[in-house]
This record gives C-alpha cells, sequence and structure tokens, in this order.
C-alpha cells in the first residue's frame, strides 16, 4: 500500500513539475513567436557599421549581438558577434536569415514594372515570405 | 490595375480614374465590337469613322510614334497579332504565304486621320489598327492628367506591369519601382528611383506560347519579319515622363535590339533604359547610374 502511495506521490509531483515546465517553456516559445519585428525603412539607412543586441527572452536562451555594414545606404553584410549560433552549437543557420534580410531589401518597392501579375498580388506574397520567415 | 492616391481628393479621384479606365477600354479594345478602334478596323477599306476626341487624340499621339519608328513598332499590326493568335491555338507558326499576306496590310503610314471632323479611316480591306504596344501608354498619360486635376501631388498606378508615377512618396522620397526579373517570376533584375516618371517593361516573358517543336513564340512582333522579335534582348524597360513614350519605346527598343535602341533613345532627351540581354546581362543608360540599383548577383553596366 506503502508502495503504492508513494508511486502515486512520486507520479503526482513528475506530473505538477512537467506541467509548471511545459507551460513555462510554452509561454517562453509564446514569446519567441510573438516578437515583434517592426518594419525598417530600408531607403533612409546612415552609412556605417551598427551593432544590435537582443536580450533573448524570459530566460535568455536567444540572446545575440550582430553587426550591420550599411554602405552607400544599402545592408551589405550582417554578421554574429554574440550568441550560441556563433559557437557552432545549434543547428540554426543565421546566415540564411541574414541573407534574406539583405535581399529583401531590395523588395521594398512601391510596385513592380513589368511584373505578369497584379502587383498586389504579387507584393502580398512577398509580405507572406517575409511573414514566415519572421515566425519560423 | 493598381492605383494609389494620396491627398484630400484622392477618393474621388480615384473613383474617376476606375470610370475612366471603363471608358478608355471601350473605346481601344479590339475584342469590344462597339469601340472606336473595332468600328475602324471593321470598315477598313470601306469608309471612315467618326471616334470619340480622347480616340482621336490617342491615335495621332500613338501614329506619330509608329510613323517615325515604323520599322520596330507599327499600330497597324492587328492582321499579324491575329495570325498568331491562331498560332497559340494550334501551336504551330503561321505559314509563310499566310504570314506574307498580312505583313502586306501592315502600314501605319496609310491610316488617314482628318482632324476637325474626327475620324479615322484605314484604306485597305483587312487592315487593323492593334494598341497592343501603345494603349496602356495612352491610358496611363490620361490617368496622370486626371490625377493633376483632382490636385493630387503623390500618386502611382499599375496597368498590368506598365507602371506611371506622379510627383513623389508622400513623404517626398522618390517611388521606388520594381523591375521584373525576365528569367525569374519571383525576382526582380533591379529597382529604379524616380519622381514623376513611367516605368514600362517590354519582355519576351509576359505573353508568350510553346510550338511544338519547344520553340518560344513571345507577343512582341516584329513589323518587319512578321516574326516575335529577336533581337537578342530578353527585355527592356524605359523610363520617361510620357507615359505613352514609355510605352512606345519599350516595344521599339525590345524589337530594335540594343544597339540601334541606344540611337533610337538618343532622338528622345529625358528618356532613359534598362536593357537585359538573353545572357541576362544589364546594360543601363547613364541617366540612371544614381537611380538604378540592380538585385545582388546582377551583372550591369553603364552605357
Amino acid at each position: 500500500m506503502i508502495g503504492w502511495i508513494i508511486t502515486f506521490l512520486t507520479l503526482l509531483v513528475i506530473g505538477i513539475a512537467g506541467t509548471v515546465g511545459w507551460k513555462n517553456l510554452s509561454k517562453e516559445h509564446e514569446e519567441a513567436r510573438n516578437l515583434a519585428l517592426n518594419s525598417v525603412d530600408f531607403t533612409r539607412l546612415k552609412d556605417g557599421t551598427f551593432t544590435g543586441i537582443y536580450g533573448g527572452g524570459m530566460y535568455g536562451w536567444r540572446a545575440n549581438q550582430c553587426q550591420v555594414t550599411v554602405t552607400s545606404g544599402r545592408v551589405k553584410r550582417i554578421d554574429l558577434i554574440q550568441g550560441k549560433e556563433a559557437t557552432g552549437k545549434t543547428a540554426t543557420q543565421p546566415d540564411m536569415l541574414y541573407e534574406r534580410v539583405i535581399h529583401a531589401q531590395s523588395l521594398q518597392v512601391d510596385t513592380i514594372s513589368g511584373a505578369t501579375l497584379t502587383s498586389k498580388a504579387y507584393l502580398q506574397a512577398v509580405e507572406n515570405a517575409l511573414l514566415r520567415a519572421q515566425t519560423e | 490595375m493598381a492605383h494609389r492616391a494620396y491627398g484630400v481628393s484622392a477618393e474621388t479621384c480615384l473613383a474617376d480614374i476606375q470610370a475612366a479606365a471603363f471608358r478608355l477600354e471601350a473605346q481601344f479594345s479590339r475584342f469590344n465590337p462597339q469601340s472606336d478602334i473595332s468600328r475602324i478596323n471593321q470598315n477598313a477599306g470601306r469608309e471612315p469613322v467618326i471616334i470619340s476626341r480622347t480616340t482621336f487624340e490617342g491615335l495621332s499621339h500613338a501614329l506619330s510614334f509608329s510613323k517615325r519608328h515604323q520599322a520596330y513598332l507599327d499600330i497597324t499590326i492587328g492582321p499579324l497579332v491575329d495570325l498568331w493568335r491562331k498560332s497559340r491555338e494550334t501551336g504551330e507558326p503561321p505559314e509563310a504565304a499566310h504570314l506574307r499576306q498580312a505583313l502586306s496590310r501592315v502600314n501605319a503610314a496609310s491610316l488617314v486621320l482628318t482632324p476637325g471632323q474626327n475620324t479615322a479611316w484605314l484604306p485597305f480591306p483587312g487592315q487593323s489598327i492593334d494598341l497592343g504596344g501603345i494603349g496602356k501608354g495612352l491610358a496611363g498619360d490620361h490617368f496622370l492628367e486626371l490625377y493633376q486635376k483632382h490636385g493630387i501631388r503623390s500618386a502611382y498606378s499599375n496597368l498590368g506591369g506598365h507602371v506611371v508615377a506622379l510627383g513623389c512618396r508622400p513623404d517626398g522620397s522618390p517611388w521606388k519601382i520594381g523591375v521584373q526579373h525576365p528569367r525569374q517570376p519571383d525576382c526582380l533584375i533591379g529597382l529604379v528611383s524616380v519622381e514623376g516618371k513611367s516605368v514600362v517593361t517590354s519582355g519576351d516573358y509576359q505573353r508568350f506560347f510553346t510550338g511544338r517543336r519547344g520553340e518560344h513564340f513571345h507577343h512582341i512582333l516584329d513589323p518587319g519579319t512578321g516574326y516575335p522579335a529577336q533581337s537578342g534582348l530578353a527585355s527592356v524597360t524605359v523610363v520617361a515622363e510620357s507615359s505613352t513614350a514609355a510605352d512606345a519605346l519599350s516595344t521599339i527598343l525590345f524589337v530594335a535590339g540594343l544597339q540601334t535602341g541606344l540611337d533610337i533613345l538618343n532622338l528622345h532627351p529625358g528618356c532613359e533604359g534598362i536593357f537585359v540581354d538573353q545572357a541576362i546581362a544589364v546594360w543601363i543608360t547613364p541617366g540612371l547610374k544614381d537611380t538604378f540599383i540592380p538585385a545582388d548577383g546582377v551583372m550591369w553596366t553603364i552605357l
């Protein structure tokens, strides 16, 4: 009988700890998912090298620091200077993400000449792709 | 068709623009049997037709480009367009005899426009006008007038890839117009910043069909050969103040090719060009050197 009680209590503790842990983990993920990315006006960039820091959310798991180089008003380089990825401990590829940002600046157009689709639908697709890039 | 206008009367202006778009379509379309253009075509070889003032002015403007560069743009190209439209269905290019017959009817210089009476006359049976290479341009200039009439200073219209920009963005910065990559559907070849300019692109990728033997037949016809133009270019973008000029010149330069195209462009001060050849190398005229930004990885040269 005591054995059963101990087993039950152990399972209960594991269950509560698991639930609390899962909730916090979800909260952390939720926070990361809902991270608001403000749209940047790529037409008004000053030349120079700028450092950006992100604290990394409630546990600091996603903390990172990057350096952005702007030449002739365009983003030419983005380097990760601090963060897990900089030490090679993760499978995430920030370089690919940065490539996308560098490429995206050329998509900040009002409308497109020569597009076979209507421009609005075209830009909508681009916008959707960018939104996906933000949440993935 | 997409329009954007900023200013107090933007809403009423856009309603006017929509109405004008329908009106112009009803006057210019070859597919509407009641349109001015259709009536001129139906009466080819018979009698002059009274047309609206808008159509008369548009035709006069189009005709001046057509006469000046008849080897590359001809607004009486209708018989050839019809022939190739049938080919699209069969997948076979038109027969040589049919092409010769259609070509013999293509001659914009024969179109008789009589000012005062507002009449147009095609003197030979079988002739027909097709405004494909210039119609959107005429509509664009019409829209520009409407924007200005409503006191709008910041607006743009995109007529299926034909961009007309008025003034600059509401914040005073230039409009940024993307230029479609001729080979990658979801990419730009670059972008151009403009204030009060039209940006028009003609390319072999816009409308085409693939023949039974895998040939690529695009929609920009060479009025000299009767075949889709093969000048070594994949696309040409013209930046000009006049929407009609940008439209006409993008077609003319595409048919003429890079070298001849440059000579033609020099005859039209204030007009600039972005040429993309079949190897997707980009050539821009000097006037665009500070306003054109190529997409990453694009090879480009200032002419």
